[in-house]
């Protein structure tokens, strides 16, 4: 199976060279004077969004029995991510989206927290952004609430920082006790980073208009077989838990960037 | 009448929350912290309800376990005489526990530089299954049962729940406020006394051949360094590496302050060092080459009987001994009355 074109994923880079820094600033003055010109970004319309998983096209339920592209069975009970700085990707290249800083636990046992209502600039959009875990600055920012309250059970204590996804259940090839399949999957270092900015287009490029009163639900498909048959074949029978951060987190993170698939639209009535 | 009771509502606000601020003061000499309370300013009532959790075993799974069981004062908040601390259902602990003073002043803690911030430390011996083994949920429950804590959280933070923001940030209030800054060595560098000869003989070694890896004033430079130290079967512990994952990191681990040195034996990331004598002897002539030991190592560090004589004169002038009879840190129950190792101390 090949991995989605649609799907651009970028790691964050961690490492700004003081240098670099002195072009930024200077970049940004320069976007402030020029920014007058640009389109003011107010929050005018809203976005839904909604993710979805699916195992071979099929809608995930949790605690029930799957087969991956391997024909391995599986089942999952857990299955959380974060996503920040959800903002649609305009035609218009002048509008400004980088979406708020705000963090989302998106939980999979709980369906509320799967579907968001963000406020947003009205335009003609192709797709989203979002950045997937906890970026770097927000991981060494001391005891924090909400999303990222240590008690949501996101966060390591061993190796101060919070995952970006957690993918847990069981699988009977796995060699666990109690065939146990966990993949808790974080790390925020150079040069193994599990946070990414994660950019998807609508399935065929349509566009889709964002109004005040088009109201409009996107939704996020998260296809599990490119979790498993990505970039690195993930086979549970070889790899059925990843608990630490390094280069094995790093590569099924990609994976799992690799499994978002393009967005599908509807119309909110 | 409407601004009377205006007022009067204020004036009860004001009653109900009335926090004193706390000012820390950063000692002579001292860089600035890392840590400077931003987000959490310092106030008496935060300090006091973070010592009294600091002490209190409510904190862990069979409430045998609270901080200050592996964290006592008379050895600077190190585990008094302990390789490895005790923790829940008769466990040995990973590693070797620190002592605690002037963490404001650390970027990142643990032996391998694993927790990015102070307040996100507690959570590592909570939920460790060999430590405190606890759950946060549980100790936020069992303390909003408490009778004096809702209080104390309702005067430390102006609001009566308890979350775990407010637990970690008045853990932080107490432990970043454990400086030990009034040592001999300090007196000495304030000008209030003078070092002997066998001090000064020693200062000068140091200089010479520590004091590169364990800078003054804090006597660390916070760095990650491979000492040659022989890896433990038993433990497998590839201290900095099993954080980043990078095999250039392998068997590294922070270089530990001085300070109060000779209160923190044994020495080591896994305590593996009884003495001082100990650790000189391998500086001597028990490094352990790889591929990742620290360049300054190679050779070892030749130091002979004299130099050990006088190092060793100059390492007793690091210790606080006012920093460890400090009432302000000590158990709130004592009330004032400081603890002394007992044998049967875990």
């Amino acid at each position: 199976m090949t991995k989605p074109s649609n799907v651009i994923g970028r790691q964050t880079s961690k490492f700004i060279t003081r240098q670099v820094k002195a072009i930024a600033i200077t970049f940004l003055i320069f976007l402030m004077i020029t920014s007058f010109h640009k389109i003011n970004a107010v929050a005018d319309a809203e976005l839904i969004i909604r993710f979805r998983a699916y195992v071979h096209g099929v809608p995930l339920e949790l605690n029930k029995q799957y087969k991956n592209p391997f024909g391995e069975s599986f089942e999952i009970s857990r299955f959380r991510f974060y996503a920040s700085r959800i903002a649609p990707v305009y035609t218009d290249s002048n509008i400004k989206s980088d979406g708020r800083l705000v963090y989302h636990l998106i939980d999979f046992s709980d369906s509320v927290s799967t579907r968001l209502v963000l406020p947003v600039t009205s335009g003609l959009c192709t797709g989203i952004r979002f950045l997937l875990g906890v970026d770097s600055l927000d991981q060494i920012r001391g005891a924090q609430r909400g999303a990222l309250d240590p008690a949501r059970g996101m966060y390591w204590t061993w190796n101060g920082g919070y995952q970006s996804f957690k993918i847990e259940g069981y699988s009977s090839v796995s060699s666990q006790p109690a065939h146990i399949m966990a993949y808790h999957i974080g790390g925020y270092r150079h040069p193994f980073s599990t946070v990414w900015k994660i950019r998807i287009n609508t399935t065929d490029d349509i566009a889709f208009r964002l109004t005040k009163e088009n109201k409009i639900t996107v939704e996020v498909p998260i296809e599990l077989d490119y979790f498993f048959d990505g970039q690195t074949p993930l086979h549970i029978r070889e790899i059925s838990s990843c608990m630490t951060t390094g280069e094995m987190a790093w590569k099924i993170s990609e994976n799992f960037v690799g499994s978002f698939n393009g967005l599908t639209l509807s119309k909110n009535p | 009448m409407k601004s009377l009771r205006f007022i009067s509502a204020i004036g009860l606000c004001c009653a109900i929350w009335t926090n004193t601020p706390y000012p820390f003061t950063v000692p002579k000499g001292f860089p600035l912290p890392v840590y400077r309370f931003k987000n959490n300013p310092r106030t008496r009532q935060g300090f006091e309800l973070g010592r009294k959790l600091f002490y209190e075993g409510k904190l862990s799974r069979d409430g045998n376990f609270p901080c200050s069981s592996c964290h006592q004062q008379f050895a600077a908040f190190a585990t008094y005489e302990h390789r490895l601390s005790h923790g829940f259902n008769n466990q040995f602990s990973f590693r070797n526990a620190p002592g605690l003073f002037n963490l404001a002043w650390e970027k990142e803690m643990h032996w391998d530089g694993g927790i990015s911030h102070i307040e996100m430390q507690p959570l590592a011996p909570l939920l460790d299954p060999h430590e405190m083994a606890e759950d946060l949920e549980n100790v936020i429950s069992r303390l909003k049962k408490d009778k004096s804590y809702p209080v104390l959280f309702n005067e430390a933070f102006g609001s009566p729940g308890i979350n775990s923001q407010h637990l970690l940030r008045a853990l932080a209030q107490f432990t970043a406020s454990l400086v030990s800054a009034d040592a001999k060595y300090d007196r000495m560098k304030r000008g209030e006394v003078h070092y002997d000869e066998y001090e000064q003989k020693g200062y000068a070694i140091f200089q010479q051949k520590c004091g590169r890896c364990h800078q003054e004033p804090l006597f660390t430079d916070f760095s990650y360094r491979n000492t040659g130290m022989e890896l433990d079967t038993t433990l497998r512990d590839y201290g900095r590496m099993r954080i980043t994952g990078r095999k250039e990191d392998s068997l590294k681990f922070r270089v530990p302050s001085l300070r109060n040195v000779f209160l923190t034996f044994p020495y080591g990331h896994d305590g593996r060092f009884t003495t001082i004598s100990e650790v000189l002897e391998h500086y001597n002539s028990g490094i352990i080459q790889s591929a990742t030991l620290d360049s300054s190592l190679v050779k070892g560090i030749p130091i002979s009987e004299n130099d050990r004589f006088y190092l060793i004169s100059f390492l007793s002038t690091l210790t606080d001994s006012n920093f460890i009879k400090n009432p302000l840190y000590s158990d709130p129950q004592l009330k004032g009355k400081i603890a002394l190792p007992v044998e049967d101390s875990h």
